[in-house]
């Protein structure tokens, strides 16, 4: 089971795709979520789950945008996928035939 | 912005983790500083090294200040009350050393200061008075240990012109700079050859102040002439801004002297201040020796010139702070009391919470925290709070010290030296250490007895080792704010017997102010007098105006014009054995403006009182009895001013005054007719009105005015503001024992509160097992009572020894009060007894409505 924060970040790595470091992942969460999350927040959460192995990451080429520093773009991996999955369809089992808002219509 | 960034997140970051943010913020710079900023810091807080073993010490320290922060945050409560209660403290503290510390402590602003010294005659009764010129003059010349000396007479010139502004200033002999070893910023200092008398040129240094003030900073105005009293005086020098005058800290102007021929220059006359610098070859008490000798010598030559025995030589620094010093020494004890009061208190917060947080302590010890991070941990969170406070602190005395400030005497030497000084920072910054500490090792000493009980147990613990050093604690709390009580009540006593004392005359519905007539055309003695008349005939035309009159001073008014008495049919063998007395010299009305009694004879007729060639006299009830104990003195003839004075005939005898201060025990006066004296140029008005006094300023001045404009008129006030004034001293010391005595009440009731509570929450179980076994609400009441009324019966005995200990050193504050004044001291325990269990009331309550079956249940 993934925790709310793992979810959201894990879904917008999925959403950016290619290229996905700190600041897409960022403003991508903020478009869609209206959180203004942190780097140091989506960093944090990002190491947690390549810790987990739910993420990997590569190591970009540094560019003179960014002052000759290196990005590091993360892609989530099957078992990220998976989490994914189980973590939803616990939150549906969980919501299935409660008259509060939570079943999709 | 982001250079400080980078330079941050490469410093405390692992490389590959830093790489890439900074890489981030780089390209997303157009963001902005704060965005920037914030990215910062959150990327600090949260992508640090997580701690594991080898991990270093800044590490574990970051992340046990994390755990610490967030527990602060957590109980709101407890860290507001800790950091207000340091704070408060802290502040209170910085702020009272910031004023000492220049004041009392710092050495004299002058090269070699330790050598500089007054030099003094004595006085029989061991006092010191001032020196003669002459007096002066033999002691520089005689002397070999004094490399340098200077003579220093009081100088009020009225800068005239445009906007005539009367200020304060010093004659000077022309070496006074020289002495104290500075230096003008512009222009020279004076020479010898303009220290003659009537130098046909005179010449003025000025201030940095008063140039800046009134000769907007001009730096061409050396060279240039003024209009002092009318007459011409060229600048020659302005001080340094930096010239912190500690021999007479008012001063903003500086004329030579001028004396070395009559009449000023005599040895009777005591109205010069003697300033010495002692040779570098030569010992302190040497000079002392030899200067106290020149005198003895000097008083053999001369025997009817001198009723003082030898001369002293002070320091100094000593001299500058010998009033204040009892007074600011008091309150640095009564403020570190209330700083460890304070101290008592977020300890014993401390040890409540340490009591509660038993079980987590627990659970870490089980999970394998060892000894040393257990403290660690407390020692950040000590550590953490007295930064808090130590910040809170900071700001209290920030903004307390300007108010503090403002409330001194304006004499005092050195205010401008204040501010929240390094000293006084340092200080405030061991406190805040020897905080952290402390409160970090008294709450780790409980878990660390025996780690084990409190998970197995699987209760809470009730440390009794803890619970008796929170009780000593509150014991102490208790003691130190009943001797600051003690101390408030004393000092309030004191001014309010004080303000009581029969001060001579009717100070209510009177508004004084001085007026001065300098200048040519106020050359002779009738064209002052006609001035006074004319100023008294507007101000008694104008409404609300009872009666005026016009005097060469004001009982209370900070003047000294004293001049020795006589009686010339029995004429003492040496005159300057006589007494001394105060003189009035009155215009008609004086003592019906001022509610004087005239308690024999008569006053003054308006003919006489018009009359220039007569020589009459009234005398104050104590001067009478001076001079003729037993006798009626009207009648009998006086003669004022030494042995070559003039003999009056004294008709009447007016009710003592209070003139030197409220505090003064003697009331000798001497009363003439302003005509049947010499004139004087600075006088003091004084209006009786029917309305409020200080309503009618405004008219006052603009009528005085309207009279000469070019007279400034200075120091208007009410005669309640000037008494005021005389006791402000008093008054300030006042405020703060009484808010420091406050303040230590509120800490000792809300640290009893606090240990009653936390004993009756540990004690729910065995009072609920009382009441299930028959004891009444009442009993309950009883032992919970019982037990706060010891701690405060102890706390109480405590603080009355040592108030009986501590308070003669509050003498100079008191006045008419015994420092162990019976009534103070049982009033102040009784109130401390009402408070303390007052604040027993509330647990105890609670206490008695614990209902048993829940208590138990509960186990």
């Amino acid at each position: 089971m993934l925790g709310e924060l793992e979810q959201v970040v894990l879904l917008a790595v999925l959403r950016v795709g290619k290229d996905a470091y700190g600041v897409p992942v960022h403003d991508e969460i903020q478009r869609r979520a209206g959180r203004d999350l942190t780097l140091g927040t989506i960093y944090k959460t990002l190491t947690r789950l390549e810790d987990k192995g739910l993420v990997s990451s590569r190591i970009g080429e540094p560019t003179a945008q960014r002052g000759g520093r290196r990005t590091r773009c993360y892609a989530v991996t099957n078992a990220g996928k998976r989490s994914l999955q189980a973590t939803f369809k616990t939150l549906r089992t969980m919501a299935a035939g409660l008259d509060v808002g939570l079943e999709p219509s | 912005m982001i250079r400080l960034a980078a330079w941050l997140l490469e410093r405390f970051l692992r490389p590959e983790v830093s790489d890439t943010v900074i890489g981030d913020l780089i390209e997303q710079r157009a963001r902005g500083t704060f965005w920037i900023l914030r990215q910062t810091m959150s990327a600090l807080w949260n992508l640090h090294a997580r701690r594991r073993p080898g991990d270093n010490l800044v590490m574990t320290f970051l992340a046990d200040l994390r755990i610490a922060a967030r527990l602060l945050r957590r109980s709101p409560a407890f860290t507001a009350v800790s950091v207000l209660t340091l704070g408060l403290a802290i502040g209170a503290t910085t702020a009272i050393y910031s004023v000492i510390e220049p004041v009392l402590l710092r050495t004299l602003p002058y090269p070699s200061p330790e050598r500089l010294v007054f030099v003094w005659e004595r006085d029989r009764d061991g006092g010191r008075d001032n020196v003669g010129y002459l007096t002066f003059r033999d002691f520089v010349n005689e002397s070999k240990t004094i490399e340098s000396a200077a003579a220093i007479g009081s100088w009020q010139p009225t800068l005239s012109g445009e906007n005539a502004e009367r200020v304060t200033g010093d004659r000077v002999s022309w070496s006074y700079f020289k002495t104290l070893g500075v230096k003008p910023e512009i222009g020279r200092d004076f020479t010898p050859d303009e220290d003659v008398p009537f130098a046909n040129n005179g010449v003025v240094i000025l201030s940095h102040g008063l140039w800046e003030r009134r000769f907007g900073a001009d730096r061409g105005i050396v060279g240039r002439t003024i209009s002092v009293n009318d007459n011409p005086y060229t600048v020659v020098g302005v001080m340094p801004a930096s010239f912190d005058n500690v021999v007479s800290p008012t001063a903003q102007i500086w004329r030579p002297l001028g004396y070395a021929s009559q009449p000023y220059t005599c040895r009777t006359c005591h109205h010069l201040r003697m300033i010495a610098r002692i040779h570098a070859s030569a010992s302190m008490t040497a000079a002392a020796t030899e200067i106290d000798n020149i005198h003895q010598r000097m008083e053999k030559a001369f025997p009817d010139q001198y009723a003082s025995v030898g001369a002293l030589t002070v320091p100094v620094q000593d001299e500058m702070t010998r009033a204040v010093r009892p007074a600011l020494l008091a309150l640095a004890a009564a403020v570190i009391l209330v700083l460890l009061i304070a101290v008592a208190n977020v300890v014993n917060l401390q040890l409540a919470r340490a009591v509660r947080r038993q079980d987590e302590f627990s659970i870490r010890v089980a999970l394998g925290a060892g000894r040393s991070r257990l403290f660690g941990q407390l020692l950040t969170e000590g550590l953490l709070l007295a930064a808090l406070g130590g910040v809170a602190g900071l700001i209290v005395a920030r903004v307390s010290l300007p108010i503090l400030v403002s409330k001194l005497p304006p004499s005092l030497p050195r205010l401008a030296a204040i501010h929240v000084s390094g000293f006084a920072l340092a200080a405030v910054s061991g406190i805040v250490l020897v905080l952290a500490v402390v409160m970090g090792l008294v709450p780790a000493r409980s878990p660390s007895g025996d780690l084990g009980i409190g998970l197995r147990s699987g209760r809470r613990l009730i440390g009794r080792r803890n619970h008796a050093l929170r009780v000593s604690l509150v014991i102490g709390e208790i003691a130190l704010a009943m001797l600051l009580l003690v101390s408030a009540g004393l000092v309030s006593r004191s001014l309010i017997r004080l303000l009581s004392v029969d001060i001579g005359f009717d100070a209510q519905h009177l508004l004084t102010l001085e007026i001065n007539s300098v200048g040519k055309r106020y050359n002779s003695n009738e064209s002052v007098w006609a001035y006074h008349d004319r100023v008294r005939g507007a101000i008694r035309a104008l409404p609300g105006v009872a009666d005026v009159a016009v005097a060469n001073q004001l009982p209370l008014g900070g003047n000294l014009d004293m001049y020795g008495v006589l009686d010339p049919d029995n004429l003492p063998s040496n005159p300057e054995m006589t007494p001394s007395a105060d003189r009035y010299a009155v215009s008609e009305g004086y003592f019906k403006t001022m509610r004087i009694p005239v308690i024999r004879g008569r006053s003054f007729t308006a003919t006489e009182h018009a009359d220039t060639n007569q020589r009459l006299a009234m005398v104050s009830q104590g001067l009478a009895d001076k001079l003729w104990p037993g006798v009626d003195p009207v009648g009998k003839r006086i003669r004022l001013g030494g042995v070559k004075g003039v003999d009056r005939r004294v008709i009447g005898v007016a009710g003592n005054v209070k003139h030197r201060g409220l505090d003064a025990t003697t009331g000798m006066q001497w009363y003439v007719p302003e005509r049947q004296w010499f004139s004087d140029n600075q006088e003091v008005l004084i209006v009786r009105t029917t309305v409020d006094p200080a309503s009618l300023a405004s008219p006052v001045r603009t009528a005085v005015s309207a009279i000469d404009a070019t007279q400034p008129v200075v120091n208007i006030a009410t005669m309640d503001r000037v008494i005021s004034m005389s006791t402000a001293q008093r008054r300030l010391a006042l405020v703060l024992f009484a808010a420091f005595a406050v303040a230590a009440l509120l800490l000792a009731v809300a640290g009893i509160y606090g240990v009653l509570a936390g004993s009756v929450a540990e004690r729910t179980s065995e009072i609920g097992v009382r009441s299930a076994l028959g004891a009444t609400p009442r009993d309950i009441i009883g032992l919970v009572v019982g037990q706060g009324g010891r701690l405060a019966a102890i706390g109480i005995g405590l603080g009355l020894l040592g108030s009986i200990a501590a308070t003669r050193y509050l003498h100079s504050l008191l006045f008419n009060i015994s420092p162990n004044d019976p009534v103070t001291l049982g009033g102040v325990a009784a109130l401390l007894a009402c408070v303390t269990l007052a604040a027993c009331w509330i647990p105890a309550r609670r206490a008695a409505r614990v209902d048993p079956s829940r208590a138990l249940r509960s186990e």
